[in-house]
């Protein structure tokens, strides 16, 4: 079977004049995208679910997320930041979160908007949701772009288990169009520009799940903000106008992990961390834990501090953010809150604006539509894993032996890839032998039945 | 296709190991995600049940075109009334089992929510054997 066209793009890319095809991050992908040819890292879009491991993990700084050009704001006459706040979460306390936004505004914005300013109705737009579906038990929070992904591909029976309702940015940027339009400004001249933490949401915002329009303009990457308003702080511009923040304190700790799951009925489970998300998921598909009400994942250790984007270390952002959590006001927020926000008419735009119709499953496991061709491949796949030596030592160009006898099914590899079993020499298999013992099969043993389709 | 899997007496850590090869082989498969649902429900309980109240046992997984067969076989104290191990509810788990949260009496009935065809043959102080199909078409 010929590899299917790719129908899903992602932010992240490779670079290829520093990638050295070392295998790091296909080791670590957790949905085996990415396979080595002409040494370098070649990535999957069918498969790639933008959860950002491959670029943290990997050692020569090869993987880089592409953003869109900040020159693109000045083509808007209302240039709006859409800051999550995680962003402030990268700063040190003795700077003011209004001190941080006034520089946001010296770099070229109008507005400064906060993604967790509408955290209150994201709660009451999911509760609607859970009260909508009394048949589902576990809801599984839609707030992390990467996760939503990787259920789509890798546990395709939990696609009903996700709120249908898009992130929290998406809501913000809708309301401060909304109020900006109220207030007179034509819809043509707003730019909303959002600062993210990582790939996913970049993907999410550029390649959404289902809804293909957007209302956000641009996106940038939180670490190129990062140095330009550090550097700016640095040299503590006196003249800088101060903009008041609008969070309260539980606002703040909603990107971290566990913010989430504490404003909900329910077992409350907050789940963190690219192996503690696919470990969950696993027993969530097994019924083998039962979670009532919702579960909160992230697929970054910590939530969004864990960014692969955010600059500083997780543990010293999360401090950071709990003490801003603890300054800032734990209710009042009714100064800065939308005059609208009441009104019924308003609420069911915003509920018809956040709702997605349909997340589709889309398993990278099957091997072809037709059961009886995927059975014959499966029993094939089966042999071959048999036949391999199952050190996976990736020298195949693949993450594992088991991915490598995928890859032959598939069409897209050949069992001589496998260089133990295209031993050429005596002495080489001789060397071999002398790592991994005899449990490395001859090269003629191979040969039976693999190679016959 | 045929897959076994050993289950060894009291060794909860490891539960899960034969549903969750099955489950990717049904997913390479192509099987509807309802039905692999089914499936793994029904196989886990299995297991579960195996792992709690037998002295170890075997799993045989036998996969052809429209079906799944699941055989768990064990070794075990075997039950007296399977009538009433029928009913939610009704467990004859230990205190230890129940901590780990299992042994609510939930698992035969469970199982037999899951297949479509389910056989149990049993006897005291012999063994169980928990015989369950899942159709896919």
């Amino acid at each position: 079977m010929a590899e299917q066209a790719s129908f899903f793009k992602h932010s992240l890319k490779v670079n290829p004049d520093r990638c050295q095809g070392c295998t790091t991050c296909m080791r670590s992908c957790p949905t085996g995208a990415i396979r080595i040819r002409g040494g370098k890292a070649v990535v999957n879009d069918n498969k790639c679910v933008d959860c950002g491991q491959c670029m943290k993990i990997c050692p020569h700084k090869a993987i880089y997320i592409q953003q869109d050009d900040f020159a693109l704001t000045k083509d808007y006459e209302y240039r709006v930041c859409l800051v999550p706040a995680t962003f402030i979460g990268q700063f040190d306390a003795k700077y003011r979160t209004k001190e941080i936004y006034a520089c946001l505004k010296k770099l070229g914005f109008t507005h400064i908007y906060e993604v967790e300013h509408e955290v209150g109705y994201m709660i009451d737009l999911y509760n609607q949701y859970m009260e909508e579906h009394p048949e589902v038990r576990t809801f599984i929070s839609p707030y992390c772009p990467a996760v939503v992904r990787l259920i789509q591909v890798r546990f395709p029976s939990l696609v009903d288990n996700i709120i249908h309702v898009r992130a929290p940015f998406e809501l913000a940027a809708r309301v401060i169009i909304r109020r900006l339009m109220d207030e007179g400004a034509p819809r043509e001249k707003i730019g909303v520009f959002y600062i993210t933490p990582c790939a996913a949401k970049i993907a999410a915002v550029k390649y959404p799940v289902s809804r293909k329009e957007t209302c956000i303009a641009g996106v940038l990457n939180m670490d190129f903000l990062y140095n330009k308003v550090q550097l700016m702080l640095h040299d503590s511009d006196k003249d800088a106008q101060p903009v008041n923040h609008a969070l309260t304190s539980s606002d703040v700790l909603w990107p971290l992990a566990g913010g989430e799951a504490c404003h909900f009925k329910g077992s409350q489970y907050a789940v963190d961390g690219l192996q503690n998300v696919l470990n969950f998921l696993e027993k969530l598909e097994d019924e083998a834990v039962d979670a009532e009400g919702l579960v909160e994942m992230r697929i970054c250790d910590q939530g969004c501090v864990g960014g692969v984007l955010a600059t500083n270390n997780r543990f010293v952002a999360r401090k950071r953010l709990e003490h801003r959590a603890k300054v800032f006001d734990s209710q009042n927020r009714t100064k800065t809150r939308y005059r609208r926000y009441d009104d019924p008419e308003f609420c069911k735009w915003i509920k018809d604006q956040m709702e997605i119709p349909e997340i589709k499953p889309r398993s990278i496991y099957k091997l072809d539509d037709n059961f009886a061709e995927a059975y014959k491949m499966a029993e094939r796949m089966k042999k071959i894993e048999k036949a391999l030596p199952g050190v996976n030592c990736s020298a195949c160009g693949a993450p594992s032996c088991a991915a490598l006898a995928e890859d032959i099914v598939r069409g897209i590899a050949k069992m001589d890839t496998c260089i133990f079993i295209n031993r050429r020499s005596q002495a080489s298999e001789d060397a071999i032998r002398s790592i991994w013992g005899d449990r490395v099969r001859t090269k003629e043993n191979n040969n039976d039945d693999i190679n016959k389709p | 296709m045929h897959y076994s899997f050993d289950i060894e007496r009291g060794n909860f850590a490891d539960a899960g190991q034969a549903s969750s090869s099955v489950k990717r082989l049904l997913k390479q498969l192509g099987v509807a995600p309802p039905n692999i649902k089914r499936t793994v429900v029904a196989l886990f309980e299995a297991e579960i049940n195996a792992i709690a109240h037998a002295y170890g046992g075997k799993i045989d997984v036998d996969i052809d075109d429209g079906k799944i067969v699941m055989v768990v076989a064990d070794q075990g104290p075997g039950i007296p009334n399977l009538d009433l191990a029928m009913q939610e509810g009704w467990s004859t788990a230990s205190p230890q089992v129940r901590e780990m949260g299992y042994g609510a009496g939930m698992g035969l009935p469970n199982i037999r929510k899951n297949t479509d065809e389910l056989k149990i043959d049993t006897e005291v102080g012999v063994g169980t054997t928990v015989t369950m199909t899942v159709y896919f078409a």
